[in-house]
């Protein structure tokens, strides 16, 4: 049985009510969660912060341009294949020249199909039973890889090339699913469809004062007001690349090696901003809003 | 039940059918549905798929649950205010407390957006800050603090919510909360969902935890009314505003595999090195390309409104994903050929522009309406000419789609091209239909 308490973040996790209850939902329905939202809003850290939080297995497949539903699921190694076949072969004629050496397969048989089958972390999610499964960044993916993906989501099966085998898990057992996109392209509607659709919006500033208190636990208020302020007055700018959660976070790291005397004089003549604002023209409009 | 809901959702522009409907009544099933917030919560989940979306959502779940009829653009707190259910439900919460002075109308609003937003999720959290003030304060009595809870509370009753009054609703609210409860004897003195008790919603934190309208409501009153929720009218002549719609839907265009391949050669040369042995070799094929041709009519004052945002919409995916563009430009229809610069000097016979790949997106783009005799026979052959090497081929046309039956070189050009509004939606009607030709191209 998957685990389907609501679970509202961690110690180093803030998930905010509306996140926690469309997680929650995605698991109690088997459905795979798809979140949507700015960069550096946590998206693919929900996944991750949950199965660290319950120790649960967690398995991850990074979309990148090349990613196809094979490396998703499972894929046969023709190579490995060959290679035994042809090591069979040899062994063979070593065996007629009277060599008692013999060439090995790695415990491989050519007969046993299954044994080439290399299980990619959708196979290996739906065979661990309670697990977490991320698939990072699907934006990213040629446009037939969410199409191919439809099957499996909404049949909760796969079936492994070659050895014909079929991975199956019931409604109840499904993992908890975490799909996150940047929205770089827009997902064929019939995979939204079967997914439960969350948006991520920016954190309020308060909000935002507690994600920090979560990273951090003892720097001093008057440097994280300071940060706060000035990162949101940026965000306002309209700038080009506006900063996100994460370069927030990075700012802070840096600052804090610095006494707060210091480290607010730094802000104020505007050091070490590479680190939130990355364009050379966003550069330029922060320097000249500043005074 | 709600059987109704997908028809009104999809009234909102939003895509709802029976799935939707299931998938609700599976969500019942499994508990997840206690309050009326927790069906907006579902629903958003199951319905919405992009921000845009967020709008229209909320706007269709008030007017089909709650009445609320919220007029495009208008804030939420003023249809909230019109409406018949809020008028009820003021009623009966000042019936209760008529010694207190009547509060301020938003106020009000938000108390009746925290209720309608109440949620099992913020219930819990409700009990959660009950628990830390049990502790805090050791003088309450707590008679039977052990007492079972009856479970979960499923939904049993096949009821359409807009039958039942809100005030109906709202008490089921409150006995949901009681028996989420389940711990405490004096229940209602904890949970303000109607506003009587002293720890009510409305963001005051009890103990470090914040008690109820978890935001629901502050989510929603926000998205009512915000044009930034409203979805791009994708059913508009493109303009400067709805470009970025249109491009994200050109982006469908990008012809991008990556295939591992045998590499035949490399496997029989190191085969032949092994004495007969062969081991194969792979190597990745990655084919990454956006090829694009615009024919546009420039010619003309019919044309002139849309040759800006046209050419600033492809120069924009140039910059963003396509590495491959070439402009040509004609007057009303092509004789032999059309030209390469806007000023129409550089002359590009039609030979020489269907010499380049065949693997080419054309988007031809013009109001196709001109005296019958422009359109002879020669240009027509042309166009035949230009439309057989390039089978993904479109006309977008500017001209509002309930004109061209008006105009018969319309009806001529459109038995050759199939024809689309120039408009965000007709521009991903034709990138679907482009990509249906390419896949029926590389079978052959």
């Amino acid at each position: 049985m998957a685990n389907t308490t609501t679970w509202t973040g961690s110690d180093s996790y803030l998930c905010d009510p509306e996140l926690a209850q469309a997680f929650h939902m995605s698991r109690v329905l088997g459905m795979p969660l798809l979140i949507e939202g700015e960069p550096g809003t946590g998206k693919t850290e929900l996944p991750i912060q949950f199965a660290k939080d319950l120790s649960l297995d967690l398995f991850v497949y990074p979309v990148g341009s090349k990613s196809t539903v094979e490396q998703f699921v499972a894929k046969f190694d023709h190579v490995k294949y060959l290679r035994d076949s042809q090591i069979e072969v040899l062994n063979a004629q070593r065996e007629e020249k009277g060599l008692d050496t013999k060439l090995s397969t790695g415990g491989r048989h050519t007969e046993n199909l299954d044994d080439y089958v290399m299980l990619g972390p959708g196979a290996k999610a739906y065979t661990n039973i309670n697990s977490v499964l991320l698939i990072d960044e699907i934006d990213k993916a040629p446009r037939e890889f969410p199409n191919d993906l439809l099957y499996a989501l909404s049949h909760r099966k796969f079936v492994l090339p070659e050895s014909g085998r079929e991975v199956e898990v019931s409604e109840d057992d499904m993992p908890a699913i975490v799909i996150t996109s940047n929205r770089e392209q827009e997902l064929p509607t019939a995979f939204k469809g079967r997914c439960i659709y969350h948006y991520i919006s920016f954190p309020e500033p308060e909000l935002m004062k507690e994600i920090v208190g979560k990273h951090f636990s003892n720097i001093e208020e008057e440097l994280v007001q300071r940060c706060i302020q000035l990162f949101y007055q940026f965000r306002q700018l309209g700038l080009e690349r506006a900063p996100s959660t994460r370069e927030l976070l990075n700012w802070l790291k840096y600052l804090r090696n610095f006494e707060v005397d210091e480290a607010l004089a730094k802000i104020e003549s505007r050091e070490g901003l590479g680190v939130l604002i990355k364009t050379q023209s966003d550069m330029i409009r922060v320097k000249r809003n500043s005074y | 039940m709600f059987q109704s809901l997908p028809h009104h959702f999809r009234e909102h522009d939003l895509v709802a059918d029976v799935r939707t409907l299931l998938q609700l009544k599976r969500a019942m099933q499994k508990g997840l549905v206690n309050t009326l917030g927790d069906i907006y919560v579902v629903l958003k989940g199951l319905v919405t798929t992009d921000p845009a979306d967020f709008g229209p959502f909320t706007a269709a779940f008030y007017s089909y649950f709650l009445d609320v009829d919220i007029k495009r653009g208008e804030k939420l707190d003023n249809a909230i205010l019109r409406s018949e259910a809020f008028k009820n439900w003021k009623e009966e919460l000042l019936k209760d407390r008529d010694d207190l002075e009547v509060p301020d109308v938003r106020e009000l609003v938000d108390r009746f957006l925290d209720e309608i937003h109440l949620t099992t999720f913020d219930i819990q959290k409700i009990v959660d800050g009950a628990e830390i003030l049990k502790q805090d304060d050791p003088d309450m009595a707590d008679t039977n603090p052990q007492q079972e809870s009856d479970g979960a509370r499923t939904i049993d009753r096949a009821a359409d919510y807009r039958d039942v009054d809100l005030e109906e609703l709202l008490e089921r609210l409150e006995r949901v909360a009681r028996q989420q409860k389940g711990m405490h004897e004096g229940g209602d003195h904890w949970i303000g969902t109607g506003g009587r008790s002293p720890y009510g919603h409305g963001g005051a934190a009890m103990g470090g935890v914040r008690v109820g309208g978890g935001g629901g409501g502050k989510m929603a009153r926000r998205v009512v009314g915000d044009p930034m929720y409203y979805p791009v009218d994708t059913k508009s002549i493109l303009r400067d505003d709805n470009i970025d719609a249109a491009l994200a839907t050109l982006k469908g265009i990008e012809d991008e595999t990556a295939e591992v391949l045998l590499d035949v050669p490399k496997t029989i040369k190191e085969g032949l090195k092994q004495g007969g042995i062969f081991l194969p070799y792979e190597k990745e094929k990655i084919d990454h390309k956006v090829q694009v041709i615009l024919m546009i009519d420039n010619g003309g004052y019919s044309m002139h409104p849309y040759i800006k945002s046209v050419t600033k919409l492809f120069s924009k995916m140039k910059t963003r994903f396509a590495h491959d563009l070439k402009t040509y430009y004609f007057h009303n229809t092509i004789y032999g050929g059309a030209y390469s610069d806007v000023r129409r000097r550089d002359f590009v016979p039609v030979d020489k522009i269907i010499a380049d790949d065949k693997n080419y997106s054309v988007f031809v783009i013009g109001d196709a309406d001109m005296a019958p005799y422009e359109l002879d026979y020669s240009s027509l052959g042309n166009w035949q000419k230009i439309k057989k090497h390039f089978p993904r081929i479109a006309w977008m046309n500017p001209l509002q789609a309930r004109y061209w039956a008006g105009s018969n070189t319309v009806q001529t050009l459109r038995q050759i091209f199939p024809m689309y509004p120039l408009t965000p939606d007709g521009i991903e009607k034709a990138v679907i239909r482009m990509n249906r030709k390419r896949k029926f191209h590389k079978k052959n």
